[in-house]
């Protein structure tokens, strides 16, 4: 195993364990369409595991592993080459941190500071319908935020998979069906929780003690927040800052490739062959967004290939898998790992531009074929 | 024609656009501009206020939302916001996984034409609007489902389709212009601006949106009337800017180069055009709310009417190679663009006055009754000339295809149309014309029925004389519905004359004598047509051969010669039925043979005279030859007398 698919691994898994942990919150919000007793009864199911000795640190370092992959993809990045999904990814997971930090901080850190606190839904929820209905929003806004950017996630991963054609017909409507049944489940335990803060003072007096008491260690909480918060923005500007160096260094060196059909594209020295084709409007197929999973982007080096960076580990498992069984062509390169580093490179692009997923999932159909048959007429 | 319609229209338009101020043109000129200075005055006063109010009322409101927002109720329509939106996207996300490549493959087709880019510009459209609508109606229909918090559901359906509209703009733009596909765009336009220019139209578009329907909202919300003025005059001022500084920074250039060759006489710059039309609608909009629409639909008109016809013809550059006639339908799509131009803008500008046309058209104003039908006469001519321009370019293109007509050679299965199709293009123009005329004056108000009348009274004694004319016209008729002759034909009439046809018209065919003259038959005189080139000809002629020879080596010959006729790569295709020969008389001295054949129509002189030559070299062979005629003379001279 090698650095670059160690990072994509790390990255995936850090973020299937954050998706459990959030599909199992969110399911668990979702029995409130029932009662506020059974969200919390199914809670000893649902989010105790997450407590344990076991399931604490494995979630504490999948969120730092996350959190750190994600800044570290922004300070490696070469260009501005996003797809929309990409952007609504990126921003979406910039975003998420602060926003979620305040709900984290109050009901992990509150049971540590606060040894008498009680973090039930019941709780939580009569604080969001009641008392400060601002963090309401807040975590509203969230639970959608998360959960595209995690939808997003899997989705662009499990598609590009043969297994997709079987799965794909449950897993993409429960993907749509998670937050809104969750957030169905908030509106109708809400409801429940009003009417029994209405009616039951024994209770509403338990809620206003223990907002008391969480009131009183809210400047300790409000110290570790800005910490962290502190940090994290240090560390975006540095990615970003990181970025931003890159980007002006290579400005200064210019290349140019040409491609099949006449086509020709330039470019700062060190953009991959796909942000190339992608900054000058060359129709290019890249359906995994550059992340080396696809091989849609695959082209054939008629020329330069010395100019070209040297295959690394994600490109030639990808090539081993597309090329299923035969013996990998050398002349064939990942556009989006294959980076430009001198003059006189020319490749032919061998998938069409309009290819989709399924030309992940069944590499050989789209290549039957003998000469690539680019973009006729659809 | 054409420019004549077009100002035709412009003037229908202005007299139909601005009824209001036909209305008031009994006041004198100086009471009217009194009368408007007051009102741009109120308004201006008004707009002032709003300056003055809306900060109070802006944070009475802010207020008032915070309060109803910050609490279980608020919260309940967030969830519920949210969850229309998930709905929205969700249905939207499952539509785009289908629909996503379709749409890459479109990016990514390379293009000929501009009319392709059009049909893939119109696809690309309809996969885009699909997704919207699809999001729109997932949202609205699911909105239905919840209880909400009090006046918090009109609002989400107003956000949503004013985000549909505003969706439907960017996509609207973005297909005309093209960012960063530049062969699919459907306007001239530089690609490198493109982005921008986009970019531009969108923001201006989603300002002037944003400045008609919010502050509808606010208003009927929460009553805030000063707010609302002031959000909508930030809006539309901000969507002026842009527009004013996008107008000089996309238009400034001149559209080619400006080489010592091609030297242009200078005009007005189009920026400046543009941002003088930008900037005069903006301040009528401040001094009069609804007339400031007026001059913006008058312009676009009249824009759109001097720009139609390079805009439709764009789309028919690509292909050079196809002749006049085949440019029928950017024609037709041209004068159908035109006409629907004028409408749309008749209709947005009594929508923008808030004149509903069915008041129009009861208007007593003796100015606007003349504006409608000069209006309607317009329409008219529009329509007859759209039916007029289809008939005629269909008509010529098949002409064209045909080809060039030629009368004195074999007419072929195509003769009927030639014979037909120039025939259809009069009568339709005489038919149009008339139709034209009639309705025009009924348009005008002007009653035809006296009219129709007196030619009826004139119709009596013209009848007498035009008798023969209308039997010539109704024979004609049916000579041409039952294909008695076609244009290259040689017919034979009942009163004897016979020729070639060259010419046919409503009233009489021209007859070309294979001597030369030509004669005009009106079809009521042409009687009993004998044709004589439809379908085969039988030739017989006659072969006198001296009384010795034997009559069936004759046959044989002739047959033989038939046979090899037939098997000619040249003659043999025109020989339907194969030369035959047989014994047909016998004279003193003469046997005479009869010998036929069967062929096209006009193919038998050739095959006689090839028959005849061959026929003679056959009898040459033989040592024979044609009966000479040379009678025998006898003469019984006596025996030797002898010497007495």
């Amino acid at each position: 195993m090698h650095a670059g698919t160690v990072v994509r691994n790390l990255r995936l898994f850090s973020g299937l364990i954050l998706m459990a942990f959030v599909t199992g919150h969110l399911a668990n919000l979702s029995i409130g369409i029932h009662s506020l007793a059974a969200m919390e009864a199914w809670r000893a199911h649902l989010m105790d595991p997450w407590h344990s000795a076991l399931g604490q640190p494995l979630l504490l370092a999948a969120v730092c592993i996350h959190v750190a992959l994600g800044l570290y993809a922004i300070s490696v990045r070469r260009s501005m080459t996003l797809s929309r999904t990409d952007v609504v990814q990126l921003v979406l997971g910039l975003l998420t941190p602060p926003l979620l930090l305040n709900h984290v901080v109050v009901t992990y850190m509150a049971d540590q500071v606060t040894p008498d606190f009680d973090s039930a839904y019941g709780m939580m929820l009569a604080v969001y319908w009641k008392f400060s209905p601002g963090y309401a929003f807040q975590q509203l806004f969230v639970v959608v935020i998360v959960w595209v950017h995690a939808a997003l996630g899997l989705y662009s991963w499990l598609v590009l998979k043969p297994v997709w054609r079987r799965i794909g017909g449950f897993v993409l409507p429960l993907l749509f069906a998670v937050p809104i049944v969750a957030l169905i489940g908030f509106a109708e335990s809400g409801k429940e929780v009003l009417a029994k803060l209405a009616n039951d003072p024994a209770w509403q007096t338990h809620i206003t003690d223990n907002i008391g008491s969480i009131v009183k260690v809210t400047s300790k909480l409000d110290v570790l927040q800005g910490q962290i918060l502190t940090t994290y923005g240090a560390l975006l500007l540095l990615a970003a800052a990181v970025f931003g160096a890159r980007m002006l260094r290579d400005r200064l060196t210019p290349v140019r490739i040409a491609y099949d059909g006449g086509l020709s594209a330039q470019g700062r020295r060190g953009l991959s062959v796909l942000e190339l084709s992608l900054l000058n409007d060359v129709p290019h197929a890249h359906v995994c967004s550059a992340r080396g999973r696809c091989g849609t982007c695959r082209v054939h080096v008629d020329a330069g290939a010395q100019a070209l960076s040297p295959v690394n580990d994600i490109e030639s498992a990808t090539l081993a898998r597309v090329s299923e069984r035969k013996p990998v062509d050398p002349g064939v390169r990942l556009a989006c790992q294959a980076r430009v580093l001198g003059a006189g490179v020319a490749v032919t692009r061998l998938l069409p531009a309009y290819a989709d997923a399924s030309a992940a999932r069944l590499p050989q159909d789209w290549l039957a074929g003998a000469a690539p048959a680019r973009n006729p007429a659809p | 024609m054409t420019t004549v319609l077009r100002m035709l229209c412009g003037v229908a338009l202005l007299f139909a656009a601005s009824s209001p101020a036909f209305a008031a043109a009994e006041h004198s000129l100086a009471e009217l501009s009194m009368g408007a200075l007051a009102e741009s005055k109120a308004r201006i006063e008004t707009l002032a206020g709003n300056f003055a109010q809306a900060p109070g009322e802006l944070r009475q409101l802010t207020e008032q939302t915070r309060k109803s927002m910050m609490s279980g109720t608020g919260v309940r329509g967030f969830t519920y916001l949210l969850i229309l939106l998930l709905v929205g996207g969700a249905a939207e996300w499952l539509y785009w996984t289908y629909a996503y490549s379709p749409l890459r493959a479109i990016h990514a087709t390379s293009v000929e034409t501009p009319l392709q880019a059009l049909r893939l510009g119109l696809r690309h459209l309809l996969l885009r609007v699909s997704g919207m609508l699809l999001f729109t109606f997932a949202a609205i229909g699911v909105s239905a489902a919840f209880t909400w918090p009090a006046g918090m559901h009109e609002l989400i359906i107003a956000s949503t389709l004013l985000l549909l509209s505003l969706r439907l703009a960017w996509v609207a733009v973005s297909i005309i212009v093209a960012p960063g596909r530049p062969q699919l765009k459907l306007v001239p336009v530089d690609p490198a601006r493109a982005r921008w220019l986009a970019a531009t139209v969108v923001v201006a578009l989603s300002l002037l949106a944003f400045g008609q329907f919010v502050p509808t909202i606010l208003v009927r919300a929460a009553e805030a009337r000063h707010a609302a003025g002031l959000l909508r005059f930030a809006a539309y001022a901000a969507a002026t800017l842009i527009l004013l500084v996008g107008a000089f920074a996309f238009f400034s250039r001149p559209s080619g180069p400006r080489g010592a060759a091609q030297m242009r006489l200078p005009i007005i710059p189009r920026s400046f055009l543009l941002a003088l039309l930008v900037a005069a609608v903006f301040v009528a909009w401040v001094m009069s709310e609804r007339v400031a629409a007026v001059p913006v639909i008058v312009a676009i008109v009249i824009a759109l009417q001097l720009g139609l016809r390079d805009m439709v013809y764009f789309y028919w550059r690509g292909d050079g190679e196809s002749g006049e006639a085949e440019r029928a339908l950017p024609a037709i799509v041209l004068s159908l663009a035109r006409f629907v131009v004028v409408l749309a803008g008749i209709g947005a500008a009594a929508l923008a006055l808030d004149t509903p046309l069915t008041a129009l058209a009861e208007s007593v104003s003796p100015w606007v009754r003349i504006g409608l039908r000069l209006l309607g006469v317009a329409v008219l001519a529009l329509l007859a000339h759209g039916v007029w321009i289809a008939v005629k370019s269909v008509v010529d293109h098949r002409l064209a295809g045909i080809g060039p007509v030629d009368p004195h050679h074999t007419p072929d299965a195509s003769s009927r149309l030639l014979t037909l199709l120039p025939l259809l293009r009069v009568t339709t123009a005489v038919v149009l014309m008339v139709l034209l005329v009639l309705s025009s004056l009924w348009a005008l108000g002007i009653e035809i029925t006296p009219l129709l009348a007196g030619a009826g009274v004139l119709g009596i004694a013209l009848g007498f004389g035009a008798q023969a004319l209308v039997r010539d016209v109704i024979a004609g008729i049916f000579f041409l519905a039952e294909d008695a002759f076609r244009v290259g034909e040689y017919v034979e009439s009942g009163t004897n004359t016979k020729g070639t046809v060259e010419r046919i018209t409503l009233r009489s065919v021209a007859l070309r004598h294979h001597n030369g003259p030509l004669h005009f038959v009106p079809y009521g005189s042409l009687g009993t047509v004998r044709n004589q080139s439809r379908d085969w000809v039988i030739d017989k002629f006659n072969l006198p051969l001296p009384i010795e020879v034997e009559s069936e080596t004759i046959r044989k010959m002739i047959k033989k010669i038939g046979e090899d006729m037939k098997s000619d790569p040249e003659l043999g295709g025109f020989l339907l039925e194969p030369l035959k020969g047989k014994l047909y008389r016998v004279d003193p001295g003469v046997k005479i043979f009869r010998c036929k054949f069967r062929s096209p129509p006009g193919k038998q002189f050739d095959l006689r005279a090839s028959a005849l030559k061959r026929i003679e070299a056959a009898l040459k062979k033989l040592g024979l030859g044609f009966a000479d005629g040379r009678q025998t003379v006898l003469m019984h001279t006596p025996a030797a007398i002898p010497p007495a």
